[in-house]
């Protein structure tokens, strides 16, 4: 103990670290991996533990009560010749090329005119942050459907305009419209960050093309985009990989049917449903580990393209 | 003196981590009273109900604890499947029919027999619901309730529609014909009833009134694609005359029933929702008989509404039996639940429930084709739960116009066989 608390002192004054001094890191060292043990324990039992498990399943047919039964790659063959399947990743891959760009034209549009100095400035922003903060909660979800029945708020203020398309909920051509709307109501993430990209962009570019005698909607093209662009990618990123794993919402609309007719039948829906509803947790496993290699493969391609269009300030290619 | 304090505080974090995931065995001592589990699926109503029951249980048996809970039927299952494969069972479970076998035969569940006569008497059961709760030789589950198909309506909308009253002896067509003049009566404001090929059992109504069976003794599907594919086809033309609720409306108010909105005017569905529905609605509403081509068959047996089964990795299955001896046999707990969960199951608590209102109409409406009544076939094969879900969904999609009749015939085959041979 004596030789401890002077090296202590040592260190506090600012003095070079000697050998001693190293020799004392090392049990440092141990200390520290002792107070990330709550965080490594979670990490390994919590998330690499299951993962791991979730691998091996998917190569085996689990029926939940009985030992897993080595099977190769059945479970993956299966998936190619399971309907189901196909009309889960045929809704996913729509909803998914339909929400982001919505969301993020949505969340765009309202960061730049939140960008604009006014009076009641923080209150907007905080107004438009709010549905964010429900996140994929049930209720919001029951309250959402419940606006898109027959007769209720949606479907008469359409019929005042004379379109009758009777409650989205239940009609198959707009029921994932009514979930990309959801989505799209809920661009608090995303806008705070483009909010955040906008006031980086430099006041003088703007005076200058503004002196140029360049429009308003040519300066938000030439200037505005291009300088945000890095901001954009990101939330583009961010916002696929989310949309690939909608539940909460599609599951209380369209339950484990995805009902009406199967149009909000979205892949995790189905994986849930194999996996909790038919005891198939070897192929819902299957089917997890190719949600997240489809999900990998397009974070690639966008990374890809992401050099042809993402500029950064300061690199000089 | 540093170094010290630091590792006890990391050695005390690290032991609340441990402390954290030891918490979750099963912390009851022997000594003391025993505490049960008891899972159920249902809604507020019945808990209640069921709750009552419980504190009075209690009082009976002192020295025996129980907690329930409760989900609705879906979510039920769901949930039971992981705490099942999780070891972590209830020890006292709902049963449902159609998950019997698949249970059963997995080891989940622990053989009652050893403790008939001891703990748990099955004497008193009725005729029509004795070995319901049987796989391959084991008592795995106790009927506690007993419904079966009925046909529930207002005789108002019959009245206005000038169509006589469902009785007896009315047929399938006779019965497609008052829909469509219900329908036509109210201008379509009220439908004459939901469509019926939405609901598997009304399947197996069918097949049952033509001698056949929904599954063969062997567990394999009893009908083929041609008799499915009729069947499917009389549902088609109701849904594209319009004589039947759309089913966009019936996606749409789930999980609420349409009758209970007074949307319909009649539905074919277990005799018991009929209290549900005189719950929810001001309408009148009868029990009347189900429609058979066949005047001699009416296809119908007495179903276990409801099962109790005992976790095969329950520590307590002595206490479990009494309680649900207690729950099928006793007479004050039998006027707790009335008709809430099926008439009751055993002769003792039918004749200590006095029933009234719609309670009173779904007895009545047994004891008018009791003599109609046959045994209940064997426990449907593993899967059946499956099935049902892949005829909902196939349906829902043919009534939707999404697949044509043969598509629909087909998918249901393709899923079905896959389901049944896994």
């Amino acid at each position: 103990m004596a030789t401890v608390a002077p090296t202590r002192q040592a260190e506090a004054s600012g003095q070079p670290a000697g050998p001693r001094t190293r020799a004392r890191r090392s049990g440092d060292g141990v200390a520290g991996y002792l107070f990330l043990s709550p965080w490594i324990l979670g990490v390994l039992l919590l998330t690499i533990g299951p993962m791991l498990t979730s691998l091996y399943l998917s190569f085996t047919d689990y029926n939940l009560f009985t030992a897993p039964e080595w099977v190769g790659l059945d479970n993956y063959k299966r998936m190619f010749e399971d309907a189901r399947w196909l009309k889960s990743v045929q809704v996913t891959a729509i909803y998914v090329a339909v929400a982001v760009p919505v969301k993020l034209a949505a969340a765009l549009a309202v960061a730049v005119l939140l960008n604009n100095k006014r009076k009641g400035q923080g209150f907007y922003r905080a107004a438009f942050y709010g549905p964010s903060l429900i996140g994929a909660s049930v209720s919001l979800a029951i309250v959402w459907k419940a606006l898109f029945t027959d007769d209720a708020v949606v479907d008469r203020m359409l019929r005042v305009v004379g379109i009758n398309t009777g409650g989205w909920a239940g009609n198959p051509d707009f029921s994932l419209m009514m979930l990309v709307l959801l989505g799209a109501w809920q661009l608090g993430a995303p806008m705070v960050i483009f909010l955040a990209g906008l006031k980086q962009v430099p006041v003088e570019l703007h005076e200058a093309a503004h002196v140029d005698g360049a429009g308003r909607w040519l300066r938000f093209r030439a200037i505005t985009l291009p300088m945000i662009s890095p901001v954009v990618f990101f939330n583009l990123l961010l916002e696929t990989i989310n949309a690939f794993q909608v539940f909460t919402s599609a599951y209380i609309v369209g339950g484990p049917n995805g009902s009406p007719a199967g149009t909000t039948l979205f892949y995790t829906i189905y994986l849930y449903d194999r996996g909790f509803s038919d005891f198939r947790m070897g192929y819902a496993s299957a089917m997890a580990w190719m949600l997240l290699l489809g999900v990998g493969l397009i974070t690639l391609f966008l990374f890809r393209t992401a050099r042809g269009w993402v500029y950064y300030s300061g690199d000089r290619r | 003196m540093g170094v010290m304090k630091r590792f006890t505080t990391v050695l005390a974090a690290a032991s609340l981590v441990f402390a954290g995931a030891a918490c979750g065995g099963d912390g009851e001592a022997e000594s003391g009273p025993v505490t049960l589990r008891y899972s159920w699926w249902g809604n507020a109503d019945r808990a209640a109900l069921v709750q009552k029951a419980i504190d009075l249980f209690q009082t009976k048996n002192p020295n025996i604890k129980v907690t329930p809970s409760f989900q609705e039927f879906e979510a039920y299952w769901q949930k039971m499947a992981t705490d099942t494969a999780g070891g972590n069972a209830p020890d006292v479970l709902q049963m449902d029919f159609a998950y019997l076998r698949e249970y059963a035969d997995r080891g989940a569940l622990y053989d009652l027999k050893k403790q008939e006569g001891q703990n748990l008497d099955t004497g008193d059961l009725l005729e029509g619901l004795k070995g319901a709760g049987e796989v391959d030789d084991g008592l795995y589950a106790v009927p506690v309730a007993g419904n079966t198909w009925g046909y529930v309506y207002s005789p108002a909308a019959y009245a206005t529609a000038g169509v006589p009253e469902p009785k007896l002896g009315w047929t399938w067509t006779d019965y497609r014909s008052a829909m469509e003049k219900i329908t036509k009566s109210t201008g379509g404001k009220v439908y004459g009833g939901g469509n019926y090929i939405g609901t598997y059992y009304n399947l197996e109504v069918q097949l049952r009134q033509e001698g056949k069976l929904l599954y063969t003794e062997d567990g394999k599907l009893g009908f083929d694609k041609p008799r499915l594919a009729k069947f499917f086809e009389e549902g088609k033309q109701l849904a594209d005359a319009k004589i039947v609720l759309p089913v966009e409306k019936g996606v749409q108010i789930k999980p609420k029933f349409a009758l209970e909105l007074d949307l319909i005017a009649g539905d074919l569905g277990w005799d018991n929702f009929m209290t549900r529905y005189a719950a929810a609605t001001k309408t009148e509403l009868k029990l009347g008989p189900v429609p058979s081509d066949n005047p001699a068959q009416l296809g119908q047996y007495l179903k276990p509404s409801m099962l109790m089964s005992v976790s095969a990795k329950s520590d307590h299955p002595e206490q479990s039996a009494k309680l649900i001896d207690f729950f099928i046999n006793d007479p004050e707990a039998g006027q707790i639940l009335g008709a809430n969960r099926g008439i009751p199951a055993t002769n003792a608590q039918r004749a200590a429930v006095k029933l009234e209102g719609p309670f009173a109409a779904v007895a009545a409406y047994e004891e008018s084709i009791k003599g109609q009544l046959e045994k209940a076939p064997p426990a449907p094969p593993k899967g059946a739960g499956t099935i049902e879900q892949s005829f909902i969904r196939i349906s829902e999609e043919l009534q939707y116009g999404r697949i044509s009749v043969d598509q629909a015939v087909d998918q249901f085959f393709t899923e079905a066989n896959e389901t049944l041979e896994s």
